[in-house]
């Protein structure tokens, strides 16, 4: 047997959680289910979290994004082109956020709420739902508000 | 294949019960009886003007292979995605601001459905998928 990646091994909750939505798009709700399962299974939160932390990830990710972009068009894979155009797009807008609520604190978000796309992760900050996702151009039904 | 309904898109213009030869079109949840649904028929599909009836598939093909060498940092970045996510919910779930919670939040959602998409194009999209199963078989075995 050959031994799993470190980085696949690590993703285990994402892979499945991925592959239950496949499997509701599908209507294969039991193949669903046992997916959702495996994901909770594998998953283990963290001790604590830093926004500045997560901020220079985000940095991190965006400059290895154009390293992966340039192998993949090497390749012709469009697929993982596409990933990183909306990958990098929201990467940004994600690190927007945090710049933002690192300078202007709980004044950001008052009397706002935020969707969220589920179809790319974009997140909007307002008061009503975008009708069209400017990353990905999902319908307006593809949105969710987050929180209460 | 059997035919579903998104019902958001169905206009009640009741054509797809004009077609079926089953009666599988027509129940009292708006969804299509599958156990009564004639595979591949497709009437109703045709017939629909709302184009909200579809066909869902019982077997797919194989997807195209993915390269080694882009699949792996495709994963490393869905781990590094990952880790953002865990640390935006551990912020989540101590904060006391309402600002920061809701924040969080989203961002640990957000990343989360990046991840995802990164572990799509690593090659880990399909169910039926060889790749998929090559994992689940890792996984019983260790």
């Amino acid at each position: 047997m050959r031994v799993m990646e470190q980085n696949i091994h690590e993703s285990l909750p994402v892979i499945f959680s991925n592959l239950q939505k496949a499997s509701e798009k599908q209507q294969n709700y039991d193949s669903a289910e046992h997916f959702g399962k495996l994901s909770e299974k594998y998953y283990q939160d963290a001790v604590s979290g830093d926004l500045r932390t997560i901020k220079d990830m985000i940095v991190t990710d965006i400059s290895s994004m154009a390293d992966i972009q340039s192998l993949a068009g090497e390749n012709g894979d469009r697929g993982i082109l596409r990933a990183l155009r909306w990958g990098g797009k929201v990467a940004a807008i994600q690190k927007s956020l945090i710049d933002r609520y690192l300078s202007k604190g709980e004044a950001l978000t008052e009397g706002k709420e935020i969707f969220l796309c589920e179809a790319c992760g974009f997140i909007f900050l307002g008061n009503a739902v975008p009708g069209l996702c400017p990353v990905c151009k999902a319908p307006s039904s593809r949105f969710t508000k987050v929180g209460k | 294949m059997y035919a579903s309904r998104n019902l958001s898109k169905c206009t009640k213009d009741c054509l797809c019960l004009f077609v079926c030869p089953t009666g599988a079109t027509n129940t009292e949840t708006g969804q299509i009886d599958s156990s009564r649904c004639l595979d591949g028929c497709r009437l109703c599909v045709d017939a629909c003007p709302s184009k909200a009836i579809f066909l869902v598939m019982d077997e797919y093909p194989e997807p195209a292979p993915k390269d080694a060498a882009s699949a792996s940092k495709m994963m490393d970045l869905c781990s590094s995605r990952f880790a953002q996510e865990k640390a935006a919910a551990a912020i989540a779930a101590s904060s006391d601001e309402p600002g920061l919670k809701k924040l969080t939040e989203a961002l640990r959602q957000s990343l989360r459905i990046t991840a995802e998409d990164c572990a799509r194009e690593a090659g880990f999209m399909l169910p039926q998928s060889e790749p998929v199963r090559a994992l689940m078989e890792e996984l019983e075995s260790s």
